[in-house]
């Protein structure tokens, strides 16, 4: 008795009872197919999250002053900055952990006028190493030099859909000069850089929908500008360290935490907060581990009640066919024979279901990968486990009956009717 | 087959004893026929002849092998290449065509599926069926099934052919025809013949009777010469 002839026999029993099959198969498939969907779903999510974060840069970590308590009115005083001083002292001192520090301070929405273009934009002061450390993509000119940087020069970079504005995709506005009014202030600056904006198409990281254009002067022109009259704030607010690539960005979090803090006297309002890319992709794909399990573990509760109904099924198949199998063992059919059959027809239907479950499955979890904007072939693994998975419910539900069936006395299973 | 002999108490867990000893040779190619009204142990002495069911007591020799020796996958293989039943109610498995189902017991027997299918075409074709090998039980009428569960019975080529019944559930024209053919197995192919019924007509046309009463064997006739010879004749 071979497999090819059970699973011959099996296919021809199920297909004389197309619809209870079906039903039976019920439970594997939404099993199954839970299992699959979460599987491709949470590959597409992880990738999609590293992605971006490579995007937006994994090596960072973000330095800001914040209150201790957000309740109380409270100000920086002139002592809590960290100065252009303390920033070169700490990135001397970690010279081969830190790759950039990139300093940025925001100097609120303006209108740029050309000419008789006159568009909203969005002013940011940025240090030289800003490009670097938040991928800024230059296609023409340059952006922000240390010679900018000393001189406060009035220069500034605007993005591509700004530039097809004023002079076309193929023109060149590098040198032009441009008008940006700010509630306070009118300067006129001239382009030295064209940007390409990053697009971070990932719903995930929804960043909102600023359709504003994004332009750079030197930081040291926006604060001299930020201050009006008052004086020149004494250092920053707040940075960004670009880690090496072999750093390890926790412990250098923490490092960069008691470095700054040290200097932060006891009395002042503020704090200094430190948070690592790193940690924050950790945390967030911790998060979608944890979901998965959960997930799972539901799916594995709809298994294994689908495999009890495969048990059930197989109970009643081997009852209604209680006749058969005395005719089958007259005729010369051992004991392994009808075992065999039995528990080989669980399988298939196991892995009939465990196949609809997979393509269901893998089907729903590419859709939502695609509607997470980041299409995933579903992974060959978890499916590959799906199916053997299904296969030893099969085994394990349709041992049961098909013992049963086995051990049936031929005489009193031929008598039966 | 040489000779069984045998003498057993069949008895149930509360003590009903159906075969009170019974004693029986059937030689290699005979034909004989058991007899008996419902409830004198026919069926019961079937089962152990057909290695179905093993006696409570006493010995039962098939080909000189002493029966309670033999396992139950042992009796599986005996009733696989040593025995063809054919059944009152020709207990045909429903969803599979005359053919699958004269090639089953082969299936058992370890054949190879085209060895299966050309041996069950060739029986089809000596019961007369070759033109149903593809219809399924329930498209068949009674005598149809019946040949082909005697086709089934030789499927493995088995010394022994129990037949139950055979013509029980058939009308007298269709019955004949089935008879003709367990005559023709036996003067063709020498086989042993063991027929159960209790239409004595039948019974007369085998070569020998047992006639069974209660459990016990009441007469041991064999069937005149002339009668054998004038049914030899009807085919």
């Amino acid at each position: 008795m071979n497999l090819f002839e059970n699973i011959r026999l099996a296919l021809e029993g199920l297909r004389a009872n197309k619809m209870r099959a079906l039903l039976t198969m019920l439970g594997i498939i939404i099993g199954i197919a839970s299992v699959m969907a979460i599987s491709t779903l949470g590959s597409a999510m992880t990738g999609s999250v590293s992605s971006t974060m490579d995007k937006i840069g994994g090596k960072n970590i973000m330095v800001s002053l914040t209150p201790k308590n957000y309740d109380t009115q409270s100000t920086l005083q002139p002592e809590d900055y960290i100065t252009q001083e303390e920033l070169d002292g700490f990135k001397e001192t970690h010279a081969d952990q830190i790759k950039a520090i990139s300093l940025s301070t925001g100097m609120g929405s303006g209108q740029l006028n050309s000419g008789y273009i006159h568009k909203d934009v969005s002013i940011t002061g940025a240090s030289t190493d800003y490009s670097l450390v938040n991928n800024v993509n230059m296609v023409q000119g340059r952006f922000i030099s240390n010679r900018d940087m000393e001189s406060s020069r009035n220069v500034i970079i605007i993005d591509t859909t700004l530039r097809n504005k004023m002079v076309g995709i193929n023109g060149d506005p590098i040198g032009m000069d441009v008008s940006v009014e700010t509630k306070t202030t009118t300067e006129t600056y001239t382009i030295i850089g064209v940007y390409e904006k990053l697009v971070i198409d990932n719903p995930l990281f929804n960043m909102g929908d600023d359709t504003r254009v994004e332009c750079f002067i030197p930081i040291t022109t926006a604060m001299s500008l930020n201050s009006g009259s008052a004086a020149t704030p004494p250092g920053y607010e707040n940075f960004t360290i670009m880690a090496t690539a072999d750093t390890d960005s926790a412990s250098f979090a923490a490092i960069t935490k008691d470095y700054f803090s040290k200097k932060m006297g006891a009395l002042s309002d503020y704090t200094v907060d430190v948070q690592s890319m790193e940690a924050m992709v950790s945390e967030a794909t911790t998060m979608l581990s944890t979901l998965s399990l959960g997930i799972s573990v539901i799916a594995g509760i709809s298994l294994l009640v689908g495999g009890i109904g495969v048990m059930n099924i197989m109970l009643v198949s081997v009852t209604e066919r209680t006749k058969e199998i005395g005719i089958r063992k007259a005729l010369g059919a051992r004991n392994s024979a009808i075992r065999s059959q039995f528990i080989i027809e669980a399988i298939i239907i196991c892995l009939i279901g465990g196949l609809i479950g997979v393509a269901l499955g893998a089907g729903l979890g590419s859709l939502g990968s695609t509607l997470l904007k980041f299409p995933t072939t579903p992974p060959l693994v978890p499916m590959i486990i799906a199916l053997c998975f299904s296969m030893a419910i099969g085994v394990f539900f349709g041992y049961y009956p098909a013992n049963k069936a086995a051990k049936l006395n031929p005489i009193d299973a031929l008598r039966y009717e | 087959m040489k000779g069984i002999v045998k003498t057993y108490y069949l008895g149930t867990p509360n003590e009903l004893e159906i075969l009170h000893g019974i004693d029986l040779d059937v030689y290699d190619g005979e034909f004989l026929s058991i007899v008996g009204a419902s409830g004198s142990g026919k069926s019961t002495l079937m089962n152990i002849l057909g290695a179905l069911d093993r006696p409570t007591s006493g010995r039962f020799f098939l080909d000189h092998l002493p029966m309670e020796d033999v396992k139950d996958e042992g009796l599986s293989k005996i009733r696989n290449k040593k025995i063809g039943f054919v059944f009152q109610n020709f207990n045909l498995i429903p969803r599979s065509s005359a053919l699958s189902n004269v090639a089953l017991p082969m299936l058992y027997g370890g054949k190879s599926r085209s060895e299966r299918n050309l041996r069950a075409k060739e029986l089809l074709k000596l019961v007369g069926m070759e033109d149903r090998s593809h219809h399924r039980p329930n498209e068949l009428s009674g005598g149809q099934k019946q040949r082909v569960a005697i086709a089934r019975s030789m499927a493995n080529d088995p010394a022994i052919i129990l037949a139950d019944e055979p013509t029980g559930a058939l009308d007298t024209h269709t019955g004949r025809m089935v008879m003709d053919i367990f005559h023709r197995l036996h003067q063709e192919q020498g086989k042993t013949i063991i027929l159960i019924t209790h239409n004595n007509e039948l019974a007369l046309e085998t070569q020998r009777t047992i006639k069974l009463l209660d459990g016990a064997i009441i007469e041991n006739r064999m069937n005149g010469k002339n009668q054998l010879e004038g049914c030899y004749e009807s085919f």
